[in-house]
């Protein structure tokens, strides 16, 4: 397996992946939409609202906001010592009070762990004169599996390196060059040539125009079978390095799980074996 | 309200909704959205679609 970053920033990531099955690929994927856990609101006690806005519509928007996460100091409620039941190892409490008029905005939220915070300036409730809203907000670990409020990842996809060859044959007519929406082909020293071979969507439009393509294969859209261009980006809960490795520690915690497992069913089958 | 998230993708828009109507006033909304970082297109219809009615229903509240 081979990785090759193309960008890597704060929030998003372009990287290239080579030597390994589609399988796996879209098994990170996976794991960065729906199994790496991340904080978000999950209960709201709503004391006072007389905004124009529901109870509900507002526990919603609250649920929303990406909450600066650090996993190391939070587990899942269903993995706590306290068994769920709610403990500071488990679930953080943010407070919100504010009377109009005024437009209320995600960091007004004031949180009991001050590393906890709204990544996003978010706003929330627009107040008018006597509007007044007062709760408290509990925020939880949670995946993507339960509810896209705990989805670290946003937009995470992959697609084949695309692989352009242009034949001897090619007469250099243009007509692809134009036809090509993502620009990666130019004619230069009148021959056909790619520029920019990642940008290419797959569409093959190039292919459908060129008329030397009904007798000969002069151009072909193809791909490599074992690379994969992946994109990824966050909410902004947890750096995109950090939810890149999780999602691959993840895949890797759960494949032993499951050798673990096989290697029960093995001893059982040998010991029923033994015994008939 | 705008809504907190893209419906489709997930991505948090709500926080470039105030700059974006003040400046589509004068600007070109597809500039605009460039510049706020709004890349996809389902984010940008976000945007464009939107219609604030907080002011139309807070008098009767």
């Amino acid at each position: 397996m081979k990785v090759e970053i193309i960008e890597l920033g704060d929030r998003a990531a372009k990287f290239v992946l080579s030597g390994v099955a589609p399988a796996f690929v879209n098994s990170i994927r996976r794991a960065m939409l729906a199994e790496v856990p991340t904080l978000a609101i999950d209960y709201v006690n709503i004391y006072d609202n007389t905004s124009v806005l529901f109870d509900e519509q507002l526990a919603l928007r609250l649920g929303l906001i990406p909450l600066i996460t650090d996993l190391d100091s939070y587990v899942l409620p269903s993995e706590c010592s306290c068994g769920g039941e709610g403990c500071s190892q488990c679930q953080v409490s943010l407070t919100l009070s504010a009377e109009g008029p005024k437009t209320v905005y995600s960091t007004e939220l004031v949180s009991a762990d001050p590393s906890v915070m709204p990544a996003e300036v978010v706003p929330l409730i627009k107040l008018s004169e006597r509007h007044r809203i007062s709760l408290e907000a509990i925020a939880r670990l949670g995946t993507g599996h339960d509810h896209a409020k705990w989805q670290a990842g946003i937009a995470c996809g992959y697609k084949n390196v695309p692989k352009i060859t242009i034949s001897d044959e090619c007469d250099a007519c243009g007509m692809c060059v134009d036809a090509c929406p993502r620009g990666v082909l130019v004619i230069a020293d009148d021959v056909v040539k790619v520029v920019d071979e990642r940008a290419c969507s797959l569409c093959r439009l190039c292919e459908g125009v060129c008329e030397l393509n009904k007798i000969y294969d002069v151009i072909k859209v193809g791909t490599h079978p074992d690379s994969f261009i992946v994109t990824a980006e966050t909410d902004g809960s947890i750096p995109i390095r950090e939810l890149i490795t999780r999602s691959a520690e993840n895949i890797s915690d759960r494949a032993e799980a499951l050798d673990g497992y096989l290697s029960v069913i093995d001893m059982e089958m040998e010991m029923d074996h033994h015994a008939t | 309200m705008i809504p907190v998230r893209c419906f489709t993708c997930g991505k948090v828009i709500s926080g470039a909704w105030e700059e974006y109507k003040k400046r589509t006033k004068l600007e070109d909304p597809a500039k605009v959205l460039d510049d706020l970082g709004i890349s996809r297109y389902c984010c940008r219809r976000m945007m464009l679609t939107h219609v604030e009615l907080v002011d139309e229903s807070s008098p009767y509240y």
